[in-house]
């Protein structure tokens, strides 16, 4: 019964796990949504991402509409994730790959700029896929995947945090990211001058919610600490010794 | 669009019955509960440990949450190299944590020890459970590491008996309150 074994996971199940390892344990559904998106890529540029660029694509990569229903039961939109996610997956090997810059906005940067490169060539396709994950059924779909490229880049780039600031990181990465994109995308220079310039000032930005934190922290380290008062109201002060 | 379209959460497919997430689940709830942890003994250390005559309690409770700091750090280290997410309600168990901590360090000895064992008691089922869960999913590396933490946090436990835990005032009550306090939140934390 390979067949039943090799279904394609829930889209539920996978919304957790940017790292792929769903994709490993269904290689066949992996690789047909592998073709059927290389086949839609080229189409998608003029057509844009809809029904019938995903049953185009079937055509092309020999799948059958029972197979296209079978591996992408969310319809194009899976194409969608599996180009994102594909993205994610290789960005990260390259980040990891390259030695990373020392500075932390440094790191930042050339992170983003290598994920926005995995969509080199294939701007067209990718303006159109901007622009289909924006529509209104997609807006779940397209955040979860800004937030898995945001997660993604923070995993790469050796980020351990594991409190609220987990949380905080990766919202603010996917603004900056998703704004970056925009632009990136427009700009047909292929050094993308433009791009690195609003990505730098975005940094910037970035860099003084730091700044005003620990000016938090340095006007509020004075003030006294009620617990010990409380303790020493309840306890007494106790003999020193 | 044509008409074979599937709604998909109408379509069962099979084979789908072991669950990718769960263990995710288990290490987010486990690191919640360490960091709650430390939290509550921090709240209690903010009490006792500038206190010169209370410095018996103080060193024990700074012993206790050496140890929960150690296995902090061990699911700091999971949630990475398994990409979970941690909670997202961290801020929230910080506060309660310590507020806990605070609190029945505030009202006596005795009832912080008592916060200790049923906090501990709670774990240590939950730890136990997990354990169960993780061999037969075939996780025996991570249910060894559980196990383990389930001894220290039984240790913990027991040192509260010790120290007259059940002598509280009002024990079966701020007991009951913290283990259900702590379910709850278990619960919670496992899907946020």
């Amino acid at each position: 019964m390979t067949q039943t074994q090799d279904m394609p996971p829930p889209a539920e199940d996978r919304s957790e796990d940017s790292s792929g390892a769903q994709e490993e344990r269904f290689p066949r559904a992996a690789a047909a949504r592998r073709a059927l998106l290389e086949a839609a890529i080229p189409e998608a540029a003029f057509e844009g991402w809809n029904e019938a660029t995903l049953a185009r694509a079937g055509e092309i990569a020999g799948l059958s509409p029972g197979e296209i229903e079978l591996y992408c039961p969310g319809g194009v939109l899976d194409l969608l994730e599996t180009w994102s996610r594909q993205g994610d997956a290789a960005a990260r090997a390259q980040i990891e790959a390259e030695g990373p810059p020392n500075r932390i906005r440094d790191k930042v940067t050339r992170a983003v700029m290598i994920r926005l490169e995995q969509y080199e060539g294939e701007e067209d396709a990718a303006v159109r896929a901007r622009a289909r994950l924006l529509l209104p059924d997609a807006l779940d779909r397209g955040a979860r995947l800004l937030w898995a490229t945001s997660d993604t880049i923070w995993r790469a780039i050796g980020d351990t945090s594991t409190d609220g600031n987990f949380y905080s990181k990766r919202a603010i990465l996917s603004g900056v990211y998703a704004s970056t994109l925009a632009i990136w995308l427009d700009e047909h220079d292929p050094e993308k001058p433009k791009t690195r310039a609003f990505l730098d000032r975005r940094i910037s930005n970035v860099m003084q919610i730091e700044k005003v934190k620990a000016q938090w922290r340095k006007t509020t380290s004075g003030l006294p600490d009620l617990t010990a008062l409380a303790a020493r109201l309840r306890y007494g002060p106790g003999r020193r010794s | 669009m044509s008409e074979t379209r599937f709604q998909r959460r109408q379509v069962k497919r099979p084979g789908m019955i072991d669950r990718a997430g769960r263990t995710g689940e288990m290490i987010r709830v486990d690191h919640a509960g360490e960091y709650g942890a430390v939290q509550i003994y921090k709240g209690q250390l903010a009490v006792f440990s500038r206190l010169p005559h209370k410095a018996r309690i103080a060193s024990q409770l700074r012993h206790m949450e050496a140890d929960e700091q150690h296995h902090l750090r061990a699911f700091d280290r999971l949630l990475m190299e398994r990409n979970v997410r941690p909670t997202a309600l961290g801020p929230i168990w910080t506060l309660a944590g310590f507020g806990l901590g605070a609190a029945t360090a505030l009202m006596g000895e005795k009832a912080a020890h008592a916060c200790t064992e049923a906090v501990e008691s709670v774990i240590e089922g939950h730890y136990g459970d997990q354990v169960v869960e993780l061999e037969a999913a075939g996780e025996t590396e991570l249910a060894e590491t559980f196990d383990r933490f389930r001894e220290e946090e039984v240790a913990h436990k027991d040192l509260a008996a010790e120290e007259g835990a059940k002598d509280a005032f009002a024990y079966p009550l701020l007991s009951g309150l913290i283990k259900t306090g702590c379910r709850i939140a278990i619960k919670v934390t496992e899907k946020v």
